[in-house]
Parts: C-alpha cells; sequence; structure tokens
C-alpha cells in the first residue's frame, strides 16, 4: 500500500511540474515576448541595416550615446523640409555623443542619392524596408525616435520638428 | 476524521469508496433502497484521500467536473467575446489603441482596454486553456486508473443489496423443478457469449461483460483534446507559427517578411458575375458580385543578396491562389485575402535613337520601383541622376514626389556619347504621355531633344501593374497534431457513444432463489430486451419492462 502510494505521489508531481513548465513557457513566451510596438520608456528594439555606404548601422554599437532616428522618405515632403534642419543638429551635435541616423523606407537608392547631392546631407543614412518601421509602430512620417544612452525611448514625435523642438530636446537629453 | 473503509466482504477500500471495490455493497447508504449511482463503479477517485497536502489541494481541485466546466464556460464566453470586433491581428497598418475608439467609439475603447482586442493571443485565455488542459489530464487520471483498477478486477459473486439496487433486476425461481444452480448457470454461459459476452461464472454465480473498452472512450477522447491543446500550445514556439498579411503588387517579387521566400503575383484576375449569371433579386440594381479572385503566384527562394534590391532567386513553386484555394509550399500557406486596384507602371522598356543617324539603340528596362543608375547602350552612356515616381513641382519649381507609387515617373538622365557634351547632358523622361505634355519635355529637354529621343516602341513596351493582391501568409507546423488531436478524438467519442459497456451479475441462492442485476453504460431499453431474451431461452418468461427496477413483476 505505502509502495503504491509513493507511486500515485510520484505520478501526481510529475504531471503537475509537466503543467507548470508547459504552461509557464507558454505564459512567459505571452508575457515577455514583447511584440508589442515600443512606447516612450520602453526599450529600443535593436536594429541592424545597411547604410548608403555599405556599412552596417547596428544600434547597440551605440549604447552610452544619444541616438535620434529620424524615419522618412524622399515622397514625404514634411521629411524633405526637416531635413536641413536634422542635417544641421547633426553637425552641431556630431562630437557631443549624439548619433544621427535617418532611416529611408522604401525609396530607390537613386532618388536617395540624388536627394542627398540636393541637400548636401553628410549624416549617415541607412536603409529599411519596412521592417524595423513596423518594429517601431511607426504609421507616419516623418516620426523621429529620440534613444537615450541607456538604449531606452526617452521621445516618439510625430511630424515635422521645428528648431526650437529639436533643439531643447537634445539640450534635455545632453545635459541629464 | 477515520473511516473504517473495510467492507464486510473482507475487502480494505480507500477513503471515498461509494460501492465496495469487491463485492459491491454500497458502504455509505446500507439500507437505502433506491438504484444505486453506478457511476465510476462507485469506486474512490484518487484525489479522495485523508489529510489533503497542498499538492492534493491543487491536485483536488483540478480533477472536480465541476471546476472544468466552470472553466470551459469562462473559455466559451472568453471567445465569444473575442468575435464581437475585429482581432487585431487582422489588420495591416493600424494602431489599435486608436483604432478601436475611432471607429466604435466608447465600446470599443473599452474593447481595447479590456485586452479583447487580442483575446486569443492574451496570457489570461491562454491561461484558461491551460487550466482546461491540467483539468482534463488530472480528471482523466482521477477516474481512468481506479476504474481499471475495479474493472479488471471484479468479484462475480456481488452483494445481494448490490444486484437488487440496479436499475436491471429480475428475483425469481429456477424455471424447473430438477434444475440444479450449477446447471442453470451452465446453461446461461453459452446463450450469454452467443451474444458477444464474456462470462465469468463460479458455479452458482455468474457474471457476464461486454465492450467494456466502451467505458475507456471518454478518456481516449480527453487524450485527443490533450494533443489539440498542446498543439495549440506549440504555436507559440519560434518558427512554429505565423500569421500576416502582405501586399503584393502585379509583376513585383516581394519578400515574405520573416522568411527566405519571395513571392510574386504574376497577374491577378477579379472576374464578376454577369446580369444574366445573377439571381433575380440581385439583377438590375448594378451590383458588381465577384465570382473570382485569382493570383498567379509564383514562389521564390532567395539564395543570395536577400534583402538588397535585386537579390537573387531561385524559382521554387508555382500555383494559382483561389478564395479557399491556398498556396501550399513546405510549411508556408498563402491565401487570398484582399485586392486593391492600383494602376501604374511597372517598367518601361525603352530605345534610344539617335536623330542625327536615326540610329537606334535598346530596347532596355527602366524599372520604377528600383531603377538601375547605369544604361550603356551603343556608343552612349546614361546615368540615371534622378528618379521620381510621382514627379511634381512645388511653388518654388523645384521637383518633388507626391509619393512612392510610380503613378507619374521621371527619370533625369545625364546621357555621354557621340554629339554630346563631354560632361553628358541631362534628357527628362517622362513615360506617361500626359506627363510629357503636362510638363512639357520637349522645352525642358531643349538643346538635347534634336540629337537624342528616347521612347517606347508601342503599348507592349510598357509593363503595367494593375492590382496589388493582398495574401495571408500563414504556416501553421502544429496543423498536423491539431489533425491528429481530433482523430484521437473522434475514435474516444465513436468508442464511448456507439458502443455500451453491459455486465450481467446472477446468483442463485438457497439452490432456487435467482437474483439478477444488470448494468449498462447507456440505452436500458436494449439491456433489458436483451436479457429478456436470454432468460426467455434459458426458460424464464419475462417482459423486458418487467425488468426495469421497481416494476412489478407478473
Amino acid at each position: 500500500m505505502s509502495l503504491n502510494k509513493r507511486y500515485k505521489r510520484w505520478v501526481q508531481v510529475t504531471i503537475l511540474i509537466a503543467i507548470f513548465i508547459v504552461g509557464g513557457f507558454t505564459l512567459a513566451d505571452n508575457l515577455f515576448s514583447d511584440d508589442s510596438i515600443p512606447k516612450e520608456g520602453s526599450k529600443a528594439p535593436e536594429f541592424s541595416l545597411p547604410g548608403l555606404d555599405d556599412q552596417q548601422y547596428q544600434l547597440s554599437n551605440y549604447k552610452g550615446k544619444i541616438v535620434v532616428a529620424n524615419f522618412w522618405g524622399t515622397y514625404c515632403p514634411p521629411c524633405v523640409s526637416e531635413m536641413p534642419l536634422i542635417q544641421n543638429y547633426y553637425e552641431k551635435y556630431k562630437d557631443k555623443n549624439v548619433q544621427f541616423l535617418a532611416i529611408n523606407e522604401n525609396d530607390p537608392l537613386v532618388s536617395i542619392k540624388a536627394f542627398i547631392r540636393q541637400y548636401k546631407l553628410t549624416l549617415p543614412v541607412v536603409l529599411d524596408k519596412d521592417v524595423v518601421r513596423r518594429e517601431y509602430g511607426v504609421m507616419n512620417y516623418p516620426t523621429t525616435v529620440f534613444i537615450n544612452e541607456n538604449g531606452k525611448i526617452e521621445m516618439i514625435y510625430e511630424g515635422e520638428m521645428d528648431e526650437p523642438f529639436l533643439s531643447s530636446t537634445l539640450a534635455d537629453m545632453t545635459s541629464n | 476524521m477515520l473511516h473504517n473503509t473495510k467492507c464486510e466482504c473482507g475487502h480494505q477500500n480507500p477513503v471515498g469508496t461509494v460501492l465496495c471495490e469487491s463485492c459491491g455493497k454500497p458502504l455509505d447508504d446500507e439500507f437505502g433502497t433506491a438504484p444505486l449511482e453506478m457511476r465510476y463503479d462507485g469506486i474512490a477517485r484518487r484525489s479522495q484521500r485523508e489529510n489533503p497536502a497542498l499538492i492534493d489541494r491543487v491536485w483536488r481541485f483540478f480533477s472536480s467536473v465541476k471546476v472544468a466546466i466552470i472553466l470551459i464556460f469562462l473559455t466559451l464566453c472568453a471567445s465569444i467575446m473575442g468575435t464581437i470586433y475585429p482581432q487585431e491581428n487582422t489588420f495591416l497598418n493600424v494602431d489599435p489603441s486608436v483604432y478601436y475608439e475611432a471607429t466604435y467609439g466608447f465600446s470599443g475603447k473599452l474593447y481595447y482596454l479590456l485586452g479583447l482586442s487580442d483575446t486569443y493571443g492574451s496570457w489570461w485565455y491562454k491561461l484558461l486553456l491551460i487550466m482546461i488542459g491540467s483539468s482534463l489530464i488530472i480528471c482523466s487520471l482521477d477516474r481512468v486508473l481506479p476504474l481499471y483498477r475495479a474493472l479488471s478486477k471484479q468479484q462475480i459473486r456481488k452483494h445481494m443489496s448490490f444486484l437488487v439496487r440496479q436499475r436491471v433486476v429480475y428475483q425469481g425461481q429456477l424455471p424447473a423443478t430438477g434444475i440444479t444452480a450449477v446447471s442453470f448457470i451452465d446453461g446461461l454461459v453459452p446463450l450469454l457469449k452467443k451474444r458477444g459476452y464474456r462470462v465469468h461464472s463460479d458455479g452458482t454465480a455468474l457474471l457476464a461483460e461486454k465492450h467494456r473498452f466502451s467505458r475507456w472512450g471518454p478518456y481516449i477522447n480527453h487524450i485527443g483534446l490533450i494533443i489539440f491543446l498542446l498543439a495549440v500550445l506549440m504555436r507559440g514556439l519560434p518558427g512554429w507559427s505565423m500569421d500576416q498579411y502582405t501586399g503584393f503588387l502585379e509583376g513585383v517579387p516581394t519578400q515574405i517578411e520573416n522568411t527566405p521566400y519571395y513571392l510574386e503575383n504574376e497577374k491577378f484576375t477579379v472576374e464578376y458575375y454577369t446580369e444574366e449569371e445573377l439571381p433575380e433579386e440581385f439583377r438590375g440594381q448594378g451590383r458588381a458580385v465577384p465570382k473570382l479572385f485569382q493570383t498567379k503566384a509564383i514562389l521564390y527562394e532567395c539564395t543570395a543578396d536577400c534583402s538588397s534590391d535585386k537579390p537573387d532567386l531561385k524559382q521554387v513553386h508555382q500555383q494559382n491562389i483561389e478564395v479557399n484555394k491556398p498556396l501550399k509550399y513546405k510549411d508556408l500557406l498563402a491565401y487570398q485575402f484582399d485586392f486593391r486596384q492600383t494602376i501604374q507602371i511597372r517598367a518601361v522598356n525603352v530605345s534610344l535613337t539617335d536623330k542625327m543617324s536615326n540610329q537606334t539603340y535598346g530596347p532596355f528596362e527602366l524599372n520604377t520601383i528600383t531603377p538601375d543608375e547605369t544604361y550603356v547602350e551603343g556608343p552612349y552612356v546614361l546615368t540615371l541622376k534622378d528618379y521620381y515616381p510621382e514627379f511634381a513641382l512645388n511653388d518654388k519649381g523645384v521637383p518633388f514626389t507626391n509619393s512612392k507609387s510610380p503613378l507619374a515617373p521621371a527619370f533625369i538622365f545625364v546621357i555621354q556619347g557621340p554629339g554630346l557634351a563631354e560632361d553628358g547632358e541631362v534628357f527628362i523622361y517622362f513615360p506617361r504621355d500626359v506627363d510629357k505634355q503636362r510638363f512639357s519635355q520637349d522645352k525642358l529637354n531643349a538643346g538635347i531633344v534634336d540629337k537624342i529621343d528616347i521612347g517606347v516602341g508601342s503599348m507592349q513596351d510598357v509593363s503595367i501593374s494593375r492590382f496589388t493582391s493582398y495574401l495571408n501568409i500563414r504556416t501553421d507546423r502544429a496543423l498536423p497534431y491539431i489533425f491528429f488531436g481530433g482523430i484521437i478524438f473522434m475514435i474516444g467519442v465513436i468508442m464511448g457513444i456507439y458502443w455500451q459497456h453491459r455486465r450481467i451479475w446472477i446468483r442463485i441462492d438457497d439452490e432456487n432463489e435467482i437474483t439478477i442485476g444488470a448494468h449498462t453504460s447507456k440505452n436500458w431499453f436494449g439491456i433489458r430486451k436483451e436479457l429478456s431474451v436470454i432468460l426467455g431461452k434459458a426458460g424464464i418468461v419475462v417482459e423486458p419492462k418487467q425488468l426495469e427496477n421497481g416494476v412489478k413483476q407478473a
């Protein structure tokens, strides 16, 4: 009888552990695999995109730096009109621990190159095909994502930025 | 509390036993007369034990059928809630936090805030499924093992009160004087065997039993359900499940996200019913009722340079996709979901004409989505300096593109070659005649236009994408397991529903007094009739109806 009892307990414990593992794994996967759209304050999803200069630009390489990621396209008039401002601030903050990345969405290479020539851009332009855009939940152009030194999203700004906004945001972020 | 669980027949029963496992004597309600509750043969469930520890309490919680029913009911309610508004995953490019409120107002906002917009992917829905699964396993084990034990060592001679409190009962005398109890029993054996019973007898008592396996039906169907549930949960494993919606422009191989596959919508067809084909009530209303949506699809696998503009593609599959006829390739499924008319030039096959010598070079292809940068045709080198998919001029006269769709493409070349300036001369080319007129191509090209022309021979040289076909791309590696679980489930259901576990117990006391009790898992009418036929052949005439417990015997 006691042998039988011990056997039963063994079966119970095994089954409960199995349920716990399967259930725990499923729930943990559900709760922690955060495929929801990142918000201000959440960790910036990692990405690695090819640049126009054939270099690979990886977000995690800029840990300790502030990253300003601007999602744009030549087909988006406000993107076009804010680009000189971004270029200007790229120059200004180049040596101040701020990395600008102009993430182009789906433009033909020729058009991007012509645009860069036309606006005399020197900031790094990287090429995305809706992959990083979707990960960041960007719905409208332009959208600028400010990522702090710890890789957390400090601010997401939709629409054309003006100088006071960009200047104060960067001043705030660099002073912290 | 300590129960004395030893039966008068000497058998030690576990706590919670209702009918003695050995002789069948009712232990709780010894002096009652109502028909016995024969569920699980009156055995104790495993979880019914004294001094339960925590693990026993958890076990007992899940072993309760009441809990199982509540869980199933909750899951049912949740599943219903999930069908009120479209779920998040059915949208292509929508921010759910805004969409629900904007579309459905306050109830939409509430729906989103309660997490019902992703009901089937939510943690609490999965928790419900896991709990149902646990309940299935534990409920089954708690009952099937003791039941198996009880059924595999049944005593032939049952307690008198066990027999007379069955729902099918007969009591009477041996049919003829001179026949002994043993010979009567022996005479019954072949009659029962002929009817498919397995018969065990010990002289003056008999147990006949058939189709015991039907008792395992519910447990087998539970195993099927557990396989089914596990398969559903396995969809959460990476690579096991994918469900996305992608638009495919005609003639442009487009990558299926997170896979090495590219799919090309070679040609999309939509056909409508003609007026004559429509039923009476639809006619004359100008209704367009679609007859066919078809995507002629080619599937490629990327072998190198994936995610670049010019990946190396190898065709692996070709199929026409229609509604409910998805493309199938390995684990990949592509269902027709939607379409949109998106008329645009995909490519033009142009030729370059040297107007002085009337020589024509080419044709060469200008792609409007990913145009190449240089073209060498005869002695001419064309460098594409700029490209605008939808050319327009702003108020300062600066060109820009209105969108990324090639609705009014403009190619700006610098052409080098004989008769042209050494650094090359600019030539602006609009493939569409409307744009040529609107932006006065010849004026823009003043100077070079007398020497060079770029153009197409005929409409044959213009490739047009008329439609974008939206496909639902799916992978479901769990599907075979889901089917397997479903088949096991059906086998269990059929076992439990089609066959009945019938048992007949007979004991003869004092060489003359026959007592018969019979039990079936269902179809009581059937067992009464069967018993009446068998008894009739053995010389006891009794109407099936009289065998019912409580009905007076004639």
